[in-house]
Protein backbone atom coordinates (compact mmCIF):
# COMPACT_ATOMS: atom_id res chain seq x y z
CA UNK A 1 0.00 0.00 0.00
CA UNK A 2 1.36 3.40 -0.84
CA UNK A 3 1.22 6.45 1.40
CA UNK A 4 1.08 9.80 -0.25
CA UNK A 5 3.45 12.52 1.01
CA UNK A 6 0.86 15.16 1.95
CA UNK A 7 -0.78 12.75 4.37
CA UNK A 8 2.57 11.75 5.86
CA UNK A 9 3.38 15.40 6.55
CA UNK A 10 0.02 15.90 8.22
CA UNK A 11 0.81 13.26 10.84
CA UNK A 12 2.78 14.31 13.93
CA UNK A 13 6.41 13.20 13.85
CA UNK A 14 6.10 10.99 16.96
CA UNK A 15 3.43 8.79 15.44
CA UNK A 16 5.00 5.46 14.39
CA UNK A 17 5.21 5.06 10.59
CA UNK A 18 2.78 2.12 10.71
CA UNK A 19 0.19 4.27 12.44
CA UNK A 20 0.59 7.00 9.85
CA UNK A 21 0.02 4.46 7.10
CA UNK A 22 -3.02 3.13 8.98
CA UNK A 23 -4.50 6.60 9.20
CA UNK A 24 -3.89 7.30 5.56
CA UNK A 25 -5.56 4.05 4.56
CA UNK A 26 -8.51 4.68 6.86
CA UNK A 27 -8.92 8.19 5.47
CA UNK A 28 -9.16 6.78 1.95
CA UNK A 29 -11.71 4.22 3.11
CA UNK A 30 -13.77 6.90 4.83
CA UNK A 31 -13.78 8.88 1.61
CA UNK A 32 -15.60 5.95 -0.01
CA UNK A 33 -12.64 4.44 -1.85
CA UNK A 34 -13.51 0.76 -2.06
CA UNK A 35 -10.10 0.02 -3.53
CA UNK A 36 -8.58 1.27 -0.26
CA UNK A 37 -10.94 -0.95 1.67
CA UNK A 38 -9.83 -3.88 -0.47
CA UNK A 39 -6.22 -3.04 0.48
CA UNK A 40 -7.25 -3.03 4.13
CA UNK A 41 -8.97 -6.40 3.62
CA UNK A 42 -5.90 -7.90 1.89
CA UNK A 43 -3.63 -6.73 4.71
CA UNK A 44 -5.70 -8.07 7.60
CA UNK A 45 -8.08 -10.77 6.37
CA UNK A 46 -5.65 -13.68 6.77
CA UNK A 47 -5.00 -13.01 10.45
CA UNK A 48 -8.64 -12.28 11.23
CA UNK A 49 -9.82 -15.38 9.36
CA UNK A 50 -7.31 -17.50 11.29
CA UNK A 51 -8.55 -15.98 14.54
CA UNK A 52 -12.19 -16.65 13.60
CA UNK A 53 -11.44 -20.25 12.54
CA UNK A 54 -9.77 -20.96 15.87
CA UNK A 55 -12.46 -19.20 17.85
CA UNK A 56 -15.48 -20.90 16.28
CA UNK A 57 -13.78 -24.14 15.19
CA UNK A 58 -15.34 -24.18 11.71
CA UNK A 59 -13.98 -22.59 8.52
CA UNK A 60 -17.51 -22.34 7.09
CA UNK A 61 -18.79 -20.37 10.06
CA UNK A 62 -15.57 -18.37 10.14
CA UNK A 63 -16.14 -17.40 6.50
CA UNK A 64 -19.53 -15.89 7.36
CA UNK A 65 -18.03 -14.20 10.40
CA UNK A 66 -15.20 -12.71 8.34
CA UNK A 67 -17.74 -11.02 6.10
CA UNK A 68 -19.56 -9.61 9.11
CA UNK A 69 -16.28 -8.47 10.68
CA UNK A 70 -15.27 -6.45 7.61
CA UNK A 71 -18.76 -5.09 7.00
CA UNK A 72 -18.86 -3.94 10.63
CA UNK A 73 -15.36 -2.48 10.27
CA UNK A 74 -16.51 -0.55 7.20
CA UNK A 75 -19.48 0.83 9.12
CA UNK A 76 -17.40 1.74 12.17
CA UNK A 77 -14.33 3.22 10.48
CA UNK A 78 -15.51 6.71 11.45
CA UNK A 79 -14.94 5.67 15.05
CA UNK A 80 -11.30 4.71 14.45
CA UNK A 81 -9.26 7.51 15.99
CA UNK A 82 -5.84 5.98 15.53
CA UNK A 83 -5.16 5.72 19.28
CA UNK A 84 -4.35 2.06 18.81
CA UNK A 85 -2.91 0.30 15.78
CA UNK A 86 -5.44 -0.53 13.08
CA UNK A 87 -4.62 -4.22 13.55
CA UNK A 88 -5.44 -3.98 17.28
CA UNK A 89 -8.71 -2.19 16.49
CA UNK A 90 -9.62 -4.90 13.97
CA UNK A 91 -8.62 -7.70 16.35
CA UNK A 92 -10.91 -6.16 19.00
CA UNK A 93 -13.78 -5.94 16.58
CA UNK A 94 -13.21 -9.49 15.33
CA UNK A 95 -12.84 -10.98 18.80
CA UNK A 96 -16.05 -9.32 19.96
CA UNK A 97 -17.89 -10.64 16.90
CA UNK A 98 -16.58 -14.16 17.57
CA UNK A 99 -17.50 -14.02 21.26
CA UNK A 100 -21.01 -12.73 20.44
CA UNK A 101 -21.40 -15.50 17.89
CA UNK A 102 -20.26 -18.16 20.36
CA UNK A 103 -22.67 -16.81 22.98
CA UNK A 104 -25.61 -16.96 20.60
CA UNK A 105 -24.58 -20.40 19.36
CA UNK A 106 -24.37 -21.65 22.94
CA UNK A 107 -27.81 -20.20 23.69
CA UNK A 108 -29.30 -21.87 20.60
CA UNK A 109 -27.87 -25.25 21.42
CA UNK A 110 -28.32 -25.00 25.20
CA UNK A 111 -24.58 -25.34 25.70
CA UNK A 112 -23.36 -24.56 29.18
CA UNK A 113 -20.45 -22.16 29.13
CA UNK A 114 -17.55 -23.80 30.84
CA UNK A 115 -15.40 -21.88 33.28
CA UNK A 116 -11.90 -22.51 34.46
CA UNK A 117 -12.46 -21.63 38.10
CA UNK A 118 -11.01 -24.93 39.12
CA UNK A 119 -7.56 -25.36 37.73
CA UNK A 120 -7.09 -28.77 36.18
CA UNK A 121 -4.73 -31.13 37.97
CA UNK A 122 -1.21 -30.13 37.04
CA UNK A 123 0.77 -32.40 39.30
CA UNK A 124 0.88 -35.79 37.66
CA UNK A 125 4.17 -37.52 38.42
CA UNK A 126 5.20 -40.53 36.37
CA UNK A 127 3.46 -39.43 33.16
CA UNK A 128 5.30 -38.84 29.91
CA UNK A 129 5.58 -35.29 28.69
CA UNK A 130 3.54 -34.03 25.72
CA UNK A 131 6.64 -33.79 23.54
CA UNK A 132 7.17 -37.56 23.94
CA UNK A 133 3.60 -38.31 22.96
CA UNK A 134 2.31 -38.00 19.42
CA UNK A 135 0.45 -34.76 19.96
CA UNK A 136 -0.16 -33.02 16.65
CA UNK A 137 -1.22 -29.55 15.64
CA UNK A 138 -4.61 -30.99 14.77
CA UNK A 139 -4.95 -32.32 18.34
CA UNK A 140 -4.22 -28.84 19.61
CA UNK A 141 -6.71 -27.22 17.20
CA UNK A 142 -9.35 -29.67 18.39
CA UNK A 143 -8.57 -29.12 22.07
CA UNK A 144 -8.78 -25.35 21.54
CA UNK A 145 -12.50 -25.59 20.78
CA UNK A 146 -13.05 -27.03 24.25
CA UNK A 147 -11.75 -23.97 26.07
CA UNK A 148 -14.19 -21.42 27.47
CA UNK A 149 -14.55 -18.59 24.90
CA UNK A 150 -12.84 -15.77 26.87
CA UNK A 151 -9.93 -17.97 27.76
CA UNK A 152 -9.70 -19.25 24.18
CA UNK A 153 -9.58 -15.69 22.86
CA UNK A 154 -6.71 -14.73 25.17
CA UNK A 155 -4.77 -17.89 24.28
CA UNK A 156 -5.28 -17.55 20.51
CA UNK A 157 -4.33 -13.87 20.53
CA UNK A 158 -1.23 -14.42 22.67
CA UNK A 159 0.16 -17.86 21.87
CA UNK A 160 -1.08 -18.30 18.29
CA UNK A 161 -1.19 -14.77 16.91
CA UNK A 162 1.80 -13.60 18.95
CA UNK A 163 0.33 -10.48 20.55
CA UNK A 164 1.91 -9.19 23.76
CA UNK A 165 -0.16 -9.42 26.96
CA UNK A 166 -0.50 -5.62 26.83
CA UNK A 167 -2.04 -5.88 23.36
CA UNK A 168 -4.26 -8.82 24.32
CA UNK A 169 -5.52 -6.78 27.27
CA UNK A 170 -6.28 -3.88 24.93
CA UNK A 171 -8.13 -6.13 22.49
CA UNK A 172 -10.18 -7.85 25.19
CA UNK A 173 -10.71 -4.74 27.31
CA UNK A 174 -9.25 -6.35 30.42
CA UNK A 175 -6.27 -5.75 32.70
CA UNK A 176 -2.89 -7.10 31.62
CA UNK A 177 -2.88 -9.40 34.66
CA UNK A 178 -6.19 -10.88 33.54
CA UNK A 179 -4.75 -11.61 30.13
CA UNK A 180 -1.81 -13.44 31.73
CA UNK A 181 -4.07 -15.39 34.04
CA UNK A 182 -6.40 -16.40 31.15
CA UNK A 183 -3.50 -17.56 28.98
CA UNK A 184 -1.95 -19.52 31.83
CA UNK A 185 -5.25 -21.22 32.64
CA UNK A 186 -5.75 -22.02 28.97
CA UNK A 187 -2.32 -23.67 28.69
CA UNK A 188 -3.01 -25.78 31.77
CA UNK A 189 -6.38 -26.85 30.45
CA UNK A 190 -4.92 -27.66 27.04
CA UNK A 191 -2.21 -29.69 28.70
CA UNK A 192 -4.85 -31.68 30.58
CA UNK A 193 -6.88 -32.18 27.37
CA UNK A 194 -3.86 -33.28 25.34
CA UNK A 195 -2.52 -35.74 27.91
CA UNK A 196 -3.63 -39.27 27.36
CA UNK B 1 7.73 -30.80 48.41
CA UNK B 2 5.55 -27.68 48.08
CA UNK B 3 5.42 -27.18 44.36
CA UNK B 4 2.48 -24.74 44.31
CA UNK B 5 4.74 -21.81 45.19
CA UNK B 6 6.64 -22.37 41.94
CA UNK B 7 3.57 -22.45 39.73
CA UNK B 8 3.58 -18.75 38.82
CA UNK B 9 7.32 -18.88 38.17
CA UNK B 10 6.84 -21.77 35.76
CA UNK B 11 4.26 -19.76 33.82
CA UNK B 12 6.60 -16.77 33.70
CA UNK B 13 9.47 -19.00 32.61
CA UNK B 14 7.36 -20.22 29.69
CA UNK B 15 6.38 -16.62 28.88
CA UNK B 16 10.06 -15.63 28.99
CA UNK B 17 9.39 -12.95 31.60
CA UNK B 18 10.95 -14.55 34.67
CA UNK B 19 13.65 -12.43 36.31
CA UNK B 20 17.18 -13.83 36.92
CA UNK B 21 16.88 -14.34 40.71
CA UNK B 22 13.60 -16.23 40.62
CA UNK B 23 14.83 -18.03 37.54
CA UNK B 24 17.84 -19.39 39.42
CA UNK B 25 15.60 -20.40 42.34
CA UNK B 26 13.22 -22.18 39.97
CA UNK B 27 16.08 -23.91 38.16
CA UNK B 28 17.16 -25.46 41.47
CA UNK B 29 13.63 -26.67 42.08
CA UNK B 30 13.25 -28.10 38.58
CA UNK B 31 16.48 -30.05 39.00
CA UNK B 32 14.99 -31.78 42.01
CA UNK B 33 11.33 -32.09 40.96
CA UNK B 34 10.42 -34.18 37.93
CA UNK B 35 6.74 -33.27 38.02
CA UNK B 36 7.43 -29.56 37.78
CA UNK B 37 10.04 -30.17 35.09
CA UNK B 38 7.50 -32.10 33.01
CA UNK B 39 4.92 -29.38 33.65
CA UNK B 40 7.31 -26.67 32.42
CA UNK B 41 8.19 -28.76 29.34
CA UNK B 42 4.50 -29.42 28.61
CA UNK B 43 3.50 -25.78 28.89
CA UNK B 44 6.39 -24.80 26.65
CA UNK B 45 5.31 -27.48 24.18
CA UNK B 46 1.74 -26.10 24.16
CA UNK B 47 3.02 -22.55 23.62
CA UNK B 48 5.46 -23.58 20.88
CA UNK B 49 2.92 -25.75 19.05
CA UNK B 50 0.36 -22.94 19.21
CA UNK B 51 2.94 -20.52 17.85
CA UNK B 52 3.65 -22.84 14.93
CA UNK B 53 0.01 -23.07 13.77
CA UNK B 54 -0.23 -21.73 10.25
CA UNK B 55 -2.39 -18.78 9.30
CA UNK B 56 -5.48 -19.79 7.35
CA UNK B 57 -6.14 -18.11 4.00
CA UNK B 58 -9.78 -17.07 3.53
CA UNK B 59 -11.39 -18.25 0.28
CA UNK B 60 -11.14 -15.70 -2.53
CA UNK B 61 -14.93 -15.49 -2.76
CA UNK B 62 -15.18 -13.76 0.64
CA UNK B 63 -13.92 -10.43 -0.71
CA UNK B 64 -16.29 -10.72 -3.65
CA UNK B 65 -19.18 -11.17 -1.25
CA UNK B 66 -18.09 -8.25 0.93
CA UNK B 67 -17.61 -6.00 -2.10
CA UNK B 68 -21.02 -7.07 -3.40
CA UNK B 69 -22.68 -6.19 -0.16
CA UNK B 70 -20.93 -2.84 0.11
CA UNK B 71 -21.85 -2.10 -3.48
CA UNK B 72 -25.46 -2.87 -2.69
CA UNK B 73 -25.50 -0.88 0.56
CA UNK B 74 -23.56 2.16 -0.59
CA UNK B 75 -23.64 2.06 -4.35
CA UNK B 76 -19.84 2.18 -4.25
CA UNK B 77 -17.94 2.07 -7.51
CA UNK B 78 -15.18 -0.47 -7.03
CA UNK B 79 -14.24 -0.59 -10.70
CA UNK B 80 -13.47 3.09 -10.97
CA UNK B 81 -11.75 3.17 -7.59
CA UNK B 82 -9.17 0.56 -8.43
CA UNK B 83 -9.03 0.89 -12.15
CA UNK B 84 -9.63 -2.83 -12.51
CA UNK B 85 -11.56 -4.50 -15.24
CA UNK B 86 -14.27 -6.02 -13.16
CA UNK B 87 -17.60 -7.22 -14.23
CA UNK B 88 -20.19 -4.95 -12.62
CA UNK B 89 -22.59 -7.86 -12.54
CA UNK B 90 -20.32 -9.73 -10.18
CA UNK B 91 -20.92 -7.31 -7.38
CA UNK B 92 -24.67 -7.23 -7.69
CA UNK B 93 -24.60 -10.99 -7.99
CA UNK B 94 -22.43 -11.39 -4.92
CA UNK B 95 -24.88 -9.33 -2.92
CA UNK B 96 -27.79 -11.44 -4.14
CA UNK B 97 -25.94 -14.60 -3.24
CA UNK B 98 -25.14 -13.43 0.20
CA UNK B 99 -28.77 -12.61 0.86
CA UNK B 100 -29.79 -15.99 -0.47
CA UNK B 101 -27.35 -17.89 1.66
CA UNK B 102 -28.16 -15.79 4.72
CA UNK B 103 -31.84 -16.49 4.27
CA UNK B 104 -31.14 -20.20 4.26
CA UNK B 105 -28.91 -19.90 7.29
CA UNK B 106 -31.65 -18.12 9.19
CA UNK B 107 -33.76 -21.15 8.57
CA UNK B 108 -31.03 -23.57 9.55
CA UNK B 109 -30.07 -21.74 12.69
CA UNK B 110 -33.57 -21.05 13.98
CA UNK B 111 -34.00 -22.93 17.21
CA UNK B 112 -37.75 -23.30 16.94
CA UNK B 113 -38.83 -26.33 15.01
CA UNK B 114 -42.16 -27.73 14.04
CA UNK B 115 -41.82 -30.35 16.76
CA UNK B 116 -42.51 -27.54 19.20
CA UNK B 117 -45.86 -26.33 17.84
CA UNK B 118 -46.80 -22.79 18.64
CA UNK B 119 -43.21 -21.69 19.23
CA UNK B 120 -42.92 -20.08 15.80
CA UNK B 121 -45.33 -17.45 14.53
CA UNK B 122 -47.05 -18.24 11.24
CA UNK B 123 -44.88 -17.45 8.20
CA UNK B 124 -45.88 -16.57 4.70
CA UNK B 125 -44.49 -19.86 3.48
CA UNK B 126 -46.41 -22.06 5.86
CA UNK B 127 -48.49 -24.42 3.78
CA UNK B 128 -50.72 -25.74 6.49
CA UNK B 129 -50.58 -23.88 9.79
CA UNK B 130 -50.32 -26.32 12.64
CA UNK B 131 -49.14 -29.23 10.50
CA UNK B 132 -45.49 -29.60 11.56
CA UNK B 133 -44.44 -31.98 8.79
CA UNK B 134 -45.81 -29.81 5.99
CA UNK B 135 -44.42 -26.67 7.64
CA UNK B 136 -40.94 -28.19 7.64
CA UNK B 137 -41.30 -29.31 4.03
CA UNK B 138 -42.36 -25.80 3.06
CA UNK B 139 -39.49 -24.19 4.96
CA UNK B 140 -37.02 -26.49 3.24
CA UNK B 141 -38.57 -25.74 -0.14
CA UNK B 142 -38.27 -21.96 0.44
CA UNK B 143 -34.70 -22.17 1.70
CA UNK B 144 -33.73 -24.39 -1.22
CA UNK B 145 -35.37 -21.97 -3.61
CA UNK B 146 -33.08 -19.20 -2.32
CA UNK B 147 -30.06 -21.38 -2.94
CA UNK B 148 -31.24 -22.47 -6.38
CA UNK B 149 -31.90 -18.86 -7.31
CA UNK B 150 -28.33 -17.97 -6.37
CA UNK B 151 -26.98 -21.01 -8.18
CA UNK B 152 -28.93 -20.13 -11.33
CA UNK B 153 -27.59 -16.58 -11.36
CA UNK B 154 -24.04 -17.75 -10.85
CA UNK B 155 -24.31 -20.29 -13.64
CA UNK B 156 -25.67 -17.58 -15.89
CA UNK B 157 -22.78 -15.21 -15.16
CA UNK B 158 -20.23 -17.98 -15.69
CA UNK B 159 -21.89 -18.89 -18.99
CA UNK B 160 -22.05 -15.26 -20.17
CA UNK B 161 -18.45 -14.72 -19.25
CA UNK B 162 -17.36 -17.79 -21.16
CA UNK B 163 -19.47 -17.06 -24.23
CA UNK B 164 -18.26 -13.43 -24.38
CA UNK B 165 -14.80 -14.80 -24.99
CA UNK B 166 -13.29 -12.56 -22.29
CA UNK B 167 -12.17 -15.50 -20.23
CA UNK B 168 -11.53 -19.06 -21.22
CA UNK B 169 -11.04 -21.82 -18.75
CA UNK B 170 -8.51 -24.40 -19.81
CA UNK B 171 -9.93 -27.92 -20.39
CA UNK B 172 -8.36 -29.36 -17.25
CA UNK B 173 -9.85 -26.64 -15.02
CA UNK B 174 -13.22 -27.00 -16.72
CA UNK B 175 -13.10 -30.77 -16.14
CA UNK B 176 -12.22 -30.30 -12.45
CA UNK B 177 -15.15 -27.94 -12.02
CA UNK B 178 -17.49 -30.24 -13.87
CA UNK B 179 -16.46 -33.17 -11.71
CA UNK B 180 -16.96 -31.21 -8.48
CA UNK B 181 -20.39 -30.08 -9.58
CA UNK B 182 -21.43 -33.60 -10.59
CA UNK B 183 -20.49 -34.99 -7.18
CA UNK B 184 -22.39 -32.20 -5.45
CA UNK B 185 -25.44 -32.65 -7.69
CA UNK B 186 -25.48 -36.33 -6.80
CA UNK B 187 -25.45 -35.46 -3.08
CA UNK B 188 -28.27 -32.96 -3.61
CA UNK B 189 -30.37 -35.54 -5.43
CA UNK B 190 -29.85 -38.15 -2.72
CA UNK B 191 -30.69 -35.77 0.13
CA UNK B 192 -33.73 -34.50 -1.72
CA UNK B 193 -34.99 -38.04 -2.25
CA UNK B 194 -34.54 -38.83 1.45
CA UNK B 195 -36.42 -35.67 2.41
CA UNK B 196 -39.27 -36.43 0.06
CA UNK B 197 -39.99 -39.67 1.87
CA UNK B 198 -39.26 -38.22 5.32
CA UNK B 199 -39.43 -34.39 5.58
CA UNK B 200 -38.41 -34.43 9.26
CA UNK B 201 -35.17 -36.29 8.56
CA UNK B 202 -32.66 -33.80 10.03
CA UNK B 203 -29.45 -35.43 8.72
CA UNK B 204 -30.92 -35.41 5.20
CA UNK B 205 -31.91 -31.77 5.57
CA UNK B 206 -28.44 -30.85 6.83
CA UNK B 207 -26.83 -32.79 3.97
CA UNK B 208 -29.03 -31.03 1.43
CA UNK B 209 -28.08 -27.58 2.68
CA UNK B 210 -24.43 -28.50 2.98
CA UNK B 211 -24.44 -29.71 -0.64
CA UNK B 212 -26.25 -26.58 -1.82
CA UNK B 213 -23.82 -24.43 0.08
CA UNK B 214 -20.89 -26.24 -1.50
CA UNK B 215 -22.39 -25.75 -4.94
CA UNK B 216 -22.74 -22.01 -4.31
CA UNK B 217 -19.13 -21.94 -3.08
CA UNK B 218 -17.79 -23.79 -6.15
CA UNK B 219 -19.70 -21.50 -8.51
CA UNK B 220 -18.58 -18.40 -6.61
CA UNK B 221 -15.01 -19.59 -6.85
CA UNK B 222 -15.50 -20.14 -10.58
CA UNK B 223 -16.63 -16.55 -11.04
CA UNK B 224 -13.74 -15.29 -8.91
CA UNK B 225 -11.33 -17.44 -10.93
CA UNK B 226 -12.58 -15.92 -14.19
CA UNK B 227 -12.25 -12.48 -12.68
CA UNK B 228 -8.66 -13.10 -11.60
CA UNK B 229 -7.81 -14.51 -15.03
CA UNK B 230 -9.29 -11.45 -16.68
CA UNK B 231 -7.16 -9.24 -14.41
CA UNK B 232 -4.11 -11.28 -15.38
CA UNK B 233 -3.53 -12.11 -11.70
CA UNK B 234 -1.84 -15.52 -11.88
CA UNK B 235 -1.27 -15.73 -8.11
CA UNK B 236 -4.93 -14.94 -7.39
CA UNK B 237 -6.08 -17.50 -9.96
CA UNK B 238 -3.78 -20.14 -8.44
CA UNK B 239 -5.23 -19.48 -4.99
CA UNK B 240 -8.77 -19.93 -6.29
CA UNK B 241 -7.77 -23.12 -8.10
CA UNK B 242 -6.32 -24.44 -4.88
CA UNK B 243 -9.60 -23.74 -3.13
CA UNK B 244 -11.55 -25.40 -5.96
CA UNK B 245 -9.37 -28.50 -5.85
CA UNK B 246 -10.05 -28.85 -2.14
CA UNK B 247 -13.84 -28.54 -2.54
Amino acid sequence: MSTSKPIDHAVPALVPPGRAADRALVERCRAGDLGAFEDLYRQHSRKLFSLACRMVGSPTEAEDLLQEIFLTAHRKLDGFRGESALSTWLYRLATNQCLDYLRSRAARTDQVTETLDEEPGWYQPGQRGLAEQTVSKIDLERALTRLPPGCRAAFVLHDVEGLEHREVAEVLGVAEGTSKSQVHKARLRLRALLRR
Amino acid sequence: MDCTRYRESIHELVDGTLGPIRRAELAQHLDACEACRVLADDLRFVRDTAGSLEAVEPPARVWLQIAGRLHKEHGAAPVAAHGLQRHAALFALAAALLLAVSASLVFLLRDDRADTPGARPAQAGDAVPGDPVQAIAEDIRLAEMHYQNAIGKLEEVARLDQSSGQTTLDPQTAATLQKSLLVIDQAIAESRAALRSEPQNEPARDSLFEALRRKVAVLQDTVVLMNEMRRGNAAGAAQVMDSLNKS
